[in-house]
């Protein structure tokens, strides 16, 4: 259902022509890409990760310095960064993923937190703050990505793709591990599952889905410079799977039009914007504390202040 | 009736001198016996005795602090968790270890594929094998296995850990919080897995409606060993007494 709404509205504004809902429901597909990524870590295997914005870092810069410096193909250049950032996946993840529940989750912290700070020192390649301007846009037969129309079928393109990678994951054996390494490490082991092996392999897609989010973003923009990359982008990928749905396949995708389209909606309310956005954003944990698609029983909290008698009636769905 | 080899007098499994220490706590102290090809070890023991650091050292999910166990004459003591399922060593833990969210189907899958492509046959009559043994698992096949009983959930973890193919079942309290008939179902089925030639180390706290005589018994008494028979197993009384009496009694 949340598909085929999401579907007819990308139709629509295709069909619309708008180039302002064009670019903003580019930017859903964007983030959605990179949210699915966070989605198969942190719903399905049940890792914490933070470290799908230093990968779409890898992805951003990776095109950037390749386009610019080496003057590389743009498609070359995002797939290398792609491989990249799963080569990076596995260096990173080796080591780390020895460490269990949140202690992996609060290493990949660091590593989001140092990202913009590495970019920075790292002026030679990345110009530091200044960042990187005129990453050559993508093309194919003449077709210039730049045009609103191009970039809008490739970013929906690959989120598509993206979808479709998690779909056929999760309805294979790598699915059913994941949900079984997520409910009890030691039972999935006794399984035989290797639940290292399959944690890396998550996060080297994760990685992949985060590093095309940021080439295409950047190509889309012509431009790059550290402070996209800042905790905020982590930040904001979380509550768009969060608000979405976390472990619903659905999710990534409601979560980022609620956090890309629903400020745009409620643009008219000016200074009350934010005050307003805070409010749905608040309103969503009370009432669907798992998210908008969320799995499972969704006991809102807010029920549990109310009569008995209320709480019951308000129940007697579920029994 | 899954096909095992039928059982014989070679020995299957040693364990010679294993003992687990968690920190400066010694869970289990140097404990040393062996399984022969359908055969069946009966450990025995109160809460804290160290039966399950036992089996979770022969299954590799805690590491042993000394000694070794071979299987088949293999040294698995150093192979991780994953990689003894693959050799054929089985366990079924402590509160059976189904997963919620997964279907019966799921689960069984999940155990199918724990055999490791070497060990793989088809599938789908091994499947048809353990629905025999629980034809109730039959019916829920599609169904969350958080719905299930406990009786049916305890099937489902026998049944998912014999689509591993094991050499040996390691089972962790099975009738735990079960009532007696589910208790008896399962043991039913046990009781011919083992005369068909599947090698068990079965962990209970108390006397076990098994119709066989395990080939040897241990009663472990705060991670040490205070009763050992071969071919016998304690009498209720025994246990009482070994439960309350504690070293004394050991033969």
């Amino acid at each position: 259902m949340a598909f085929l709404l999401c579907g007819t509205v990308a139709v629509a504004v295709l069909v619309g022509g708008s180039p302002y809902w064009m670019y903003n429901m580019t930017v859903v597909a964007l983030f959605a890409t990179a949210a699915i990524g966070l989605n198969i870590m942190l719903g399905y295997a049940g890792q914490i990760s933070f470290t799908q914005s230093a990968f779409m870092a890898v992805g951003g810069y990776g095109s950037a310095i390749l386009g610019t410096k080496l003057a590389v193909d743009p498609w070359l250049a995002m797939i290398f960064s792609a491989v990249l950032a799963a080569i990076g996946a596995l260096l990173i993840g080796i080591p780390l993923l020895r460490l269990r529940g949140h202690y992996f989750g609060m290493a990949s912290f660091a590593l989001a937190l140092g990202t913009p700070s590495f970019l920075l020192a790292a002026a030679s390649l990345t110009n530091g703050p200044l960042g990187i301007a005129g990453v050559p846009p993508l093309r194919f037969a003449g077709v210039s990505f730049l045009d609103p129309i191009p970039i809008y079928l490739l970013a929906w393109g690959v989120c598509i793709g993206a979808f479709l990678v998690e779909i056929s994951l999760l309805k294979s054996h790598v699915g059913r591990a994941w949900r079984a390494i997520s409910t009890n490490q030691d039972v999935a082991r006794s399984l035989g599952i290797d639940a290292r092996k399959y944690k890396l392999l998550t996060l080297a897609i994760a990685a992949v889905m985060a590093s095309l989010a940021g080439s295409l973003y950047v190509e889309f923009q012509q431009y790059v410079a550290p402070d996209i990359f800042d905790i905020g982008l982590i930040m904001t990928i979380y509550l768009i799977v969060y608000a979405g749905g976390r472990g619903s396949i659905a999710g990534p995708l409601v979560g980022a039009v609620f956090y890309i389209v629903v400020p745009q909606l409620i643009g008219s309310l000016e200074q009350f914007q934010h005050l307003v956005f805070s409010a749905l954003l608040i309103a969503i944990i009370v009432l669907r504390p798992n998210g908008i698609m969320g799995r499972g029983r969704q006991y809102a909290p807010v029920e549990r202040i109310l009569p008995l008698w209320v709480q019951r009636r308000l129940r007697r769905d579920y029994d | 009736m899954p096909p095992f080899q039928g059982p014989t007098d070679q020995e299957l499994l040693s364990v010679v001198d294993v003992s687990v220490h968690y920190g400066h706590i010694r869970a289990l102290e140097p404990l040393s016996f062996s399984l022969r090809q359908g055969g069946l070890v009966l450990v025995l023991g109160p809460n804290g005795a160290g039966k399950t650091s036992l089996v979770k050292a022969l299954a590799g999910a805690v590491p042993a602090h000394s000694g070794s166990v071979r299987l088949g004459g293999k040294d698995v003591t150093w192979l991780p968790a994953h990689s003894r399922v693959k050799q054929g060593i089985c366990l079924i833990p402590e509160g059976r270890g189904t997963l919620p969210g997964l279907t019966v189907r799921d689960n069984l899958d999940l155990g199918r594929h724990a055999a490791g492509r070497a060990r793989q046959s088809d599938s789908q009559s091994d499947l048809e094998m353990v629905l025999e043994l629980f034809p109730p698992l039959a019916s829920r096949l599609e169904q969350d296995c958080s719905t299930l009983s406990g009786g049916e959930m305890q099937m489902l973890a026998v049944a998912r850990g014999l689509l591993s193919k094991p050499r040996v079942l390691l089972l962790d309290e099975p009738s735990l919080g079960l009532a007696p008939i589910p208790t008896a179902r399962v043991y039913d089925v046990l009781d011919q897995l083992n005369s068909n030639g599947l090698a068990m180390i079965l962990v209970e706290q108390k006397a076990v409606p098994l119709d066989r005589i395990p080939d040897t018994t241990l009663v472990l008494q705060s991670g040490r060993v205070v009763y050992r028979a071969l071919g016998q197993r304690p009498t209720e009384a025994q246990l009482a007494e070994l439960y309350l009496g504690g070293v004394g009694a050991a033969q």
